[in-house]
Formats: C-alpha cells, sequence, structure tokens
C-alpha cells in the first residue's frame, strides 16, 4: 500500500514545490485591491493550468495556481460509510478552526474535502518549504487518523455491546469464566 | 460509567434530604423516555406527593403495570393521580423506615417508580411463557410499548423464549452510522465464548422482523432499523435474574444512545489533539519575524498597527 | 403531547448549578470538577493535555468513560489513580475535552434525560470570546444533537431573577448586577440585556477572602484556639454564614457590643469532625465587620482599598449617559457573598450619599439656580440571591418567547456553529 503512498506525495511535493512561486500582484480590475487571483478568477492571463495529481480513484489532489496564489484541494479516502463520516466530521473541525490555521480555506473546493489557500503574503511569512511539509504531514497523518478513528470506534461498540450483555448473564448467574477486564 | 443506572437520582436525593429535613417542595424532572415526574408538598411539608407521567401509561396498563405498582408500593399509591399526570405516589415522611438499610431500600424502590411502571410488559411476557411452556406450544399476544414518539417496544412471548423488539431511529447521519457499528456488534458480541449465554441479538435495518411485520404503520425508511432480543428461560428463571434483566433490557436504548454520544465525544477530543499538533507542525513555518519594538503614548497606551 | 421542560446550565468556576426550567431551585449543585484517570493534575496549570494522545494504545477505547465529577470527583480525589480538574477557570472554559465529558454524565447520570428531547439554555461570563460559544455549540449539536440552544450572559439573568422580587414593577433588561462569588467579585453594567464591557470592574474581594478575614479576627481574639486547626476554616465559614450581617455605622456598633455584650455577643457549639469532641466559641465583632470588608476594605486588604459602592459609582459613570439613570434605579445582587442581612440597605445608603454629593458638588460648580430632581438609587436584594443567575435562567426558559430565541438544530446544521455568535434578547417588558 505504501509503495503507491511514497511516490503519490512525493509528487504532490514537487508540484507544490514549483507551483509555490508566487508574487505580490495588483488586482488589473480594481484599483488598489490585492487578491488571491485563482479566487477570483476574473483574469484568465494570471491563472495556469490546473493539475490534478490521482493516487487511486477515491484519492487525488487538485492544485490550482496562479501569479500570485495557489489552491490546493485534498480528496481524502474514504472506503465506506464509517470512514465517509469521520472524515466529513473532521473536514468541518478543522475548518472551524481555520483561523489558526492561516492556509486553511473555509470551504473545500467542490468535489474535494479540504481545501488550501496559499498566497504570496504566507510565503513571504512563512518558509515555503515548511508549508510544504505541513501538507505532506497533513495528507500522511490523515488517512491515519481516519482509520484509527475507526479502529476505535470499533472497539468501543465492542466493549459496549460486551459489556451490556455480559451484564445480563452475570445476573442470569452462569457466569463461568467472565473475562474480568469488561467489569470496570 | 458503562452501564446507565435504573434509579432516578433526583427523586432519591431530594428524598433522602427531605426526610431527614422536611420542607415544602415543588419541582418538576425528568427521566429517559419522555417521562416526566413532579415532586410536591400539596398539603403539608411531611407529605411528599410523587406524580409520574409516562408516554406509553394506556399500553402499560393493559400489560398490568397497575398490579406491579401496588405489589411494590401498595398503600403509597394513590387511587386518583394528580391531574396531567398518570400515576401518583405519596410518601408520608412520618412513616418511612428508620434510618439504615431498610430506609435506604425504601427510597431506593421510590427511585425505581419508572422502571417498575415499564416492567408490566416484561414481568406478563415471562408469565405467558412459563404458561405456554407447560401447555407445550402456541404464543403469546404480541404487546406493544410505544414508549417514544416514533419509537416502540415489542414483546412477544413463546413456549421456549420471549421476544423483545425495539425500533429504533435514529434523527442524524452521523448517529445512524455510528448506531449501525454498535449494534452491529451486539449481533457479533455472542460468538465470543464467554458470553454465549447472553440474549441473542438480531439487527435489521428499515425491514421489520417477521414477528410484528403485521403490525400496521411501521415505517420503512432508511433512517429506522429493529433490534431484537431474544430471551430463553435462563434470563428470566428466578425473581432476582428476572428483575435485573428487565432493568437493563428497558435502558437498551438510552444505554445505546448514550455511548453513540459518548463516541462522538471521544472523537471530539481525538480531533482537538489532532488539530493541535498540525497547528504545531504550521506554526514550524512561520519564520521569526521580529516583533517591532513596541511603541507607547505619553499615558501609557499601546499603539496597534493595522 | 408537552414539550419537555428546557434543561438549565449554568457552570461556574467552582458550582455548576443545574436543573430544568420552571422550577425554583437547580436539582443539583456541585462543584464543577472531574476526575479522570491520568497523570497527576499537570492539566489543571499549564496548557490543556488530551486525554489519549492518538495512537493505538487506546485501542480499548472505553478509557474516556472512567471518570466522576461533582462530589464524587472531590470524593475520588484522594483514590489513587485519579486526578481532579477543575475545566473552568475564572469563568470560561478553559480545557474542553473534560467539559464535554462533565456534561455528558451531567446529561446521562444525574438529569436522565434524553438530550435530543431538550432545549439547553447555558450560561457564559460577560466578555466570552465568541469562539467560545461555537465550542459550545459544536459540542452540544453535534455531540448530543440537542433540540436547541440559548447561551446567555450570567449577568442578564442575574437581572432576569430580581423580576420575583415584589419590589421590582416593570421587567427589565437595564440594570447594573453585582456578582459575588467564592473567587471574585464583579460589577457589571447592562443596558436593555447588553453588557457595557467597557465599564466592567472586578473586586478581589469575594466569599473566601471574607471568611479568611473571620478566621483573622477570631484568631486575634484567641477564640480559635479550642478549635482543631483542621476545622478552623469551616468553622469560621460557618460564622460568617449564620452570623454576619451588615450594620449601618461600625463604631456606634462597637458601643453597642461593648456596653451589652451578651445580648449581642452569639455562641457557635462544634464538635470535632474526627474524635467528636465538643467545643464552643464566642462570636462577636466577626458578627458585622465580616462584609465590612466591601464597604471599608482597608481592613482586611492593603492593596485593594476602593470600597464597593465606590467602585459601582464608577462603573455607572463609565457606562453611556443615556442608560445611567436605569443603572442607578436598579442595582441588583447576586451570588451568595451578598446574602448578608442589610447588604443592600447599606450599598443604597452609601451610593445614594455618593451620587447626592456629586449632585450638589455640580449645582455649586454651575452656579445656576436650578437644582437637580435628583437621581433614584436602588438597590435589590430578593429570596433567589444565591442562585440568581440559575434561577434567572429557569424564569426565562419558562417563558414563550424562549423558543423562538434559542437556535435549534435544523438552523445549526443549516448555518453552522457561527450561528451561536449572536442571541435575540428576550422576555423584557420593556
Amino acid at each position: 500500500m505504501s509503495n503507491t503512498l511514497r511516490p503519490y506525495l512525493s509528487a504532490v511535493r514537487s508540484t507544490l514545490t514549483a507551483a509555490l512561486t508566487l508574487e505580490n500582484f495588483s488586482s488589473q480590475v480594481v484599483e488598489r485591491h490585492n487578491k488571491p487571483e485563482v479566487e477570483v478568477g476574473g483574469s484568465k492571463e494570471v491563472l495556469l493550468n490546473p493539475l490534478t495529481i490521482s493516487r487511486n480513484e477515491n484519492e487525488r489532489v487538485l492544485i490550482e495556481s496562479s501569479v500570485n496564489s495557489i489552491r490546493l484541494s485534498i480528496k481524502i479516502k474514504q472506503a465506506d460509510e464509517i470512514e465517509r463520516i469521520l472524515c466529513h466530521k473532521f473536514a468541518r473541525f478543522m475548518m472551524q478552526r481555520a483561523e489558526s490555521f492561516i492556509v486553511l480555506r473555509r470551504k473545500p473546493v467542490p468535489g474535494y474535502d479540504i481545501s488550501f489557500l496559499i498566497t504570496n503574503g504566507h510565503t513571504e511569512t512563512m518558509l515555503k518549504h515548511k508549508i510544504v511539509d505541513f501538507i505532506i504531514h497533513f495528507m500522511e497523518e490523515v488517512d491515519k487518523e481516519i482509520s484509527e478513528m475507526k479502529l476505535s470506534l470499533n472497539a468501543r461498540a465492542r466493549v459496549v455491546a460486551e459489556s451490556y450483555l455480559t451484564t445480563i448473564i452475570l445476573e442470569t448467574g452462569s457466569f463461568f469464566m467472565y473475562p474480568t477486564s469488561i467489569i470496570n | 460509567m458503562i452501564l446507565l443506572e435504573p434509579h432516578n437520582v433526583i427523586i432519591q436525593t431530594t428524598l433522602s434530604e427531605k426526610i431527614a429535613r422536611p420542607s415544602s417542595l415543588d419541582v418538576q424532572f425528568v427521566d429517559y423516555d419522555n417521562v416526566r415526574f413532579h415532586l410536591s408538598t400539596p398539603e403539608r411539608k411531611t407529605a411528599v406527593l410523587l406524580s409520574m407521567s409516562i408516554r406509553c401509561w394506556g399500553d402499560l396498563v393493559k400489560y398490568g403495570a397497575l398490579d406491579i405498582l401496588k405489589r411494590e408500593y401498595g398503600s403509597l399509591l394513590k387511587d386518583a393521580a394528580e391531574p396531567e399526570y398518570n400515576v401518583s405516589l405519596e410518601i408520608d415522611l412520618e412513616q418511612v423506615p428508620p434510618e439504615g438499610e431498610a430506609r435506604e431500600s425504601f427510597i431506593k424502590s421510590v427511585s425505581l417508580l419508572k422502571r417498575n411502571a415499564l416492567a408490566a410488559p416484561f414481568e406478563h411476557a415471562f408469565r405467558t411463557q412459563k404458561e405456554l411452556e407447560a401447555s407445550g406450544s402456541g404464543q403469546g399476544e404480541l404487546m406493544q410499548v410505544h414508549y417514544r414518539d416514533e419509537e416502540a417496544i415489542y414483546v412477544q412471548a413463546s413456549a421456549d423464549r420471549v421476544t423483545v423488539i425495539f425500533s429504533t431511529v435514529f434523527r442524524e447521519e452521523t448517529d445512524r452510522v455510528f448506531g449501525k457499528v454498535f449494534l452491529q456488534e451486539f449481533v457479533d458480541a455472542r460468538r465470543l465464548p464467554t458470553i454465549q449465554n447472553a440474549p441473542q441479538v438480531l439487527y435489521s435495518n428499515r425491514d421489520a422482523p417477521l414477528e410484528i411485520r403485521h403490525v400496521p404503520g411501521l415505517r420503512d425508511t432508511e433512517d429506522i432499523g429493529y433490534v431484537t432480543f431474544v430471551l430463553f428461560p435462563r434470563h428470566f428463571a428466578n425473581a432476582a435474574v428476572s428483575e435485573g434483566t428487565i432493568s437493563h433490557i428497558q435502558l437498551f436504548r438510552d444505554y445505546l444512545h448514550y455511548h453513540i454520544k459518548c463516541s462522538k465525544a471521544y472523537m471530539h477530543s481525538r480531533m482537538r489533539h489532532r488539530v493541535s499538533e498540525f497547528q504545531k507542525v504550521l506554526n514550524r513555518a512561520k519564520t521569526e519575524v521580529a516583533a517591532p519594538a513596541e511603541r507607547k503614548t505619553v499615558s501609557g497606551r499601546t499603539l496597534v498597527s493595522r | 403531547m408537552s414539550v419537555l421542560a428546557p434543561i438549565i446550565c449554568d457552570n461556574g468556576t467552582g458550582f455548576s448549578k443545574i436543573g430544568f426550567a420552571g422550577n425554583s431551585d437547580p436539582s443539583f449543585v456541585f462543584p464543577t470538577a472531574i476526575a479522570t484517570r491520568g497523570p497527576a493534575s499537570q492539566a489543571s496549570r499549564g496548557p490543556s493535555v488530551p486525554a489519549k494522545p492518538g495512537h493505538l494504545a487506546s485501542k480499548r477505547g472505553v478509557e474516556d468513560l472512567d471518570f466522576f465529577i461533582g462530589d464524587e470527583a472531590v470524593a475520588n480525589a484522594k483514590t489513587p489513580g485519579y486526578a481532579v480538574n477543575y475545566p473552568i477557570r475564572h469563568g470560561i472554559i478553559d480545557n474542553w475535552d473534560y467539559m464535554e465529558r462533565y456534561w455528558e454524565q451531567v446529561i446521562f447520570k444525574y438529569l436522565r434525560s434524553e438530550p435530543e428531547d431538550h432545549y439547553f439554555l447555558l450560561t457564559e461570563p460577560p466578555l466570552n470570546p465568541p469562539e467560545n460559544r461555537e465550542q459550545i455549540a459544536e459540542i452540544f449539536f453535534e455531540s448530543f444533537n440537542i433540540k436547541g440552544l440559548y447561551i446567555a450572559v450570567q449577568a442578564v439573568l442575574a437581572l432576569a431573577a430580581s423580576w420575583s422580587s415584589n419590589r421590582v414593577t416593570d421587567r427589565t433588561l437595564t440594570g447594573t448586577v453585582i456578582d459575588s462569588g467564592d473567587g471574585v467579585t464583579h460589577v457589571i453594567p447592562c443596558a436593555e440585556g447588553y453588557v457595557i464591557g467597557s465599564a466592567i470592574k472586578h473586586i478581589p474581594i469575594a466569599g473566601r477572602d471574607i471568611t479568611q478575614f473571620v478566621l483573622n479576627l477570631m484568631r486575634e481574639r484567641g477564640e480559635m484556639a479550642s478549635v482543631p486547626p483542621e476545622d478552623q476554616l469551616r468553622v469560621a465559614g460557618k460564622v460568617k454564614e449564620n452570623y454576619s450581617y451588615v450594620c449601618q455605622d461600625i463604631v456606634k456598633e462597637f458601643r453597642k457590643y461593648d456596653a451589652e455584650p451578651y445580648k449581642y455577643f452569639e455562641r457557635y457549639e462544634g464538635e470535632h469532625s474526627v474524635t467528636g469532641r465538643k467545643y464552643g466559641l464566642d462570636v462577636g465583632y466577626e458578627r458585622f465587620l465580616a462584609p465590612e470588608i466591601f464597604f471599608n476594605p482597608e481592613i482586611y486588604s492593603s492593596d485593594f482599598l476602593t470600597p464597593l459602592p465606590e467602585v459601582v459609582d464608577g462603573v455607572i459613570q463609565q457606562s453611556p449617559i443615556d442608560v445611567r439613570r436605569g443603572l442607578y434605579k436598579n442595582i441588583v445582587l447576586s451570588g451568595g457573598s451578598t446574602m448578608f442581612q442589610h447588604f443592600g440597605q447599606r450599598l443604597k445608603r452609601d451610593l445614594k450619599h455618593l451620587v447626592d454629593q456629586r449632585l450638589e458638588a455640580t449645582a455649586v460648580a454651575s452656579g445656576s439656580v436650578q437644582r437637580s430632581s435628583g437621581v433614584e438609587v436602588e438597590v435589590i436584594s430578593h429570596k433567589r440571591q444565591r442562585y440568581a443567575v440559575w434561577y434567572g435562567g429557569s424564569l426565562l426558559a419558562d417563558l414563550p418567547g424562549f423558543y423562538q430565541a434559542c437556535h435549534t438544530k435544523a438552523q445549526y446544521d443549516e448555518i453552522g456553529p457561527s450561528i451561536c455568535r449572536r442571541y435575540q434578547i428576550f422576555g423584557s417588558a420593556t
């Protein structure tokens, strides 16, 4: 599994590093405005071709770049209903706190789960390669976190079901070799 | 706290307090499943009136709830319930048992009022099962307890078992998914050798089990599920055992929802942790911008640049 | 069918007051404490430490259910393996993980209610950051799926609680709230249900300080000699609660006591909590000196010297000029440390004196012949002062307007947590 993960991540890393060549660029439409062009989308000449890196049909990254900003959207792996819910919850939880995650977009681009918006302002005040590191770290961890959450949910459900049923047997009186670990 | 307790804490604490120090009282509170309580002293400070309103009272009376309450509370049970409530108990604080274990168990039994009322269909089914077992075959009446607006408990006795079916509705998508995981584990848990003796649990989504398929007005939407417990005679072999089984089984829905909510809270704390980790990684990217020397006005106010 | 009563949850730094709307007293009052399994309470100091760092160590996954709250938490403080934490600091929620679990048990163990069936009214201190409201909303709507939520400012609820007093004729939400609990005293001006944040003042004198002061006084007089050391603070607390009152003039009061000590001195009888040995002590000047530290703080502290009436006057003077009359006219007391007898009268007298003096000075300075008609000063004391905030919540949530003012689950799902940044003020008759 991780043998496709590595090239996937390194592709994202090099594309992102290349895309992060941003410069200050004032709006051509409104005087004294300076907006992320990738969001405004008004002037075609400053937008670059968007690019998708896919690992498989469920996991992909969309990088849209422009002269002064790039937008990176991630589709996170969701194998089943539980992962879908957990992923949705997690992404929402993070976007709720977008204020402190300077580069996080409050809403994902349609078709994706979470989006980042990096502007020239960010690359000027932050170390570029560290931003890339952060995105890659996020991509690595988020899959792990979601599968761990799923595991823990299952484990929890098991304990809960076992302790409920165990109490009924315990009262039945036929408690041969009941597991002590359950009664806590 | 993994398991929920069957008794009501407010009744327990208030009563013990008032027995020690009688004073006038008028409080309303609730219990699971749309049960409302009213504790008051309408006449004098030492005569406490405890009234309960329960959604499915009509169903319960049909299955003998009054007999059970009479058995449990005897003369405490008032003939006419307080208006707007279904059943009332009058407790004379001057005649409670003396301090010690007797009083404790008296208070406890009063705080089990809801549990005792809801025990009616189960006790009825257990009795029916004994009769059917003796006669060898047949099926008991299908008892329906509509204890919540959209959910109901169905209890039916057969010659060799008692079937209890809960219909559960999840109002929210997350709850539905989590609920499914939990219910699946209930079904699977019995495979463990240690709890082979537990009641058999079946779970079906959307389609009602055969036993209740003929009941009119069943919904078949995605958000509804049916959980079936098959209780064998060993689960209600004697009085003590059947008491415990009843207490547990009637709290099943609340137990399930409690744990769904707890897991969501647990997910939240995990996410909080993970988000703060991410935050740390992102903060590493920030360059150390030398903060410009703080400037102050003569009066000591700071200037903030925007 | 009828709607189930809304749940009122007032989580304070020290104690949580929890109950159902429509009742006159909270069903539960217990410490806002949670005892969890884990390392000793370093979490209570520095930044919050999450319950479990994410790895598979938590695979069994129910460790987070192993905790106690309230009185049980305090009782379990000494149990090996458990550590007690106070998730609220200075009125503001500090550790959300603990708080979420605290609520979990409040709802399911103590209130025994299905949160999906209830509306909730929660309280927050003045100047609570709006992000905290969002976090509360996130917990209550997403974890507990509650029907609807209203978050009210404690001071406003205290004003609403004063409507129960028969001295209040119009149900207004304009007034000054003096909220004195165990740790700190706040003076909070409110105009039509909105807190005037810039004018709030805090006084570092509250219940704990009064108890300490009583203890000091009794030690100086040698009364405490017969009391075992571990009981002294508790005895001082009892003396404060049971015998203290506010006098109108200290000097006269001293004379009165000296002339007829037998009439005014009280006898306190106690029993040693472990050995059962009986002891008794005389309660004297402490009776009127204890609450006096609000009016003459110099007798207790050397760094805070402004008397309470002056603070209140200053707060009102800092508020916008058009609400000042309303603020003087409706000064409401809330919290256990305002329960002293005659506290209200004394405050009113001193404040009135300050206001009249200023009016006089203005009249003289302006040299005009026209006289001010005077400013009405009124301090409201009422029976529900101790749990005023909770009671105010219970009162408001019982009004029909409550359900309209709440944000419902559907609205939350539509708009998101930011919906809880704003709440409509309701219930006032003006």
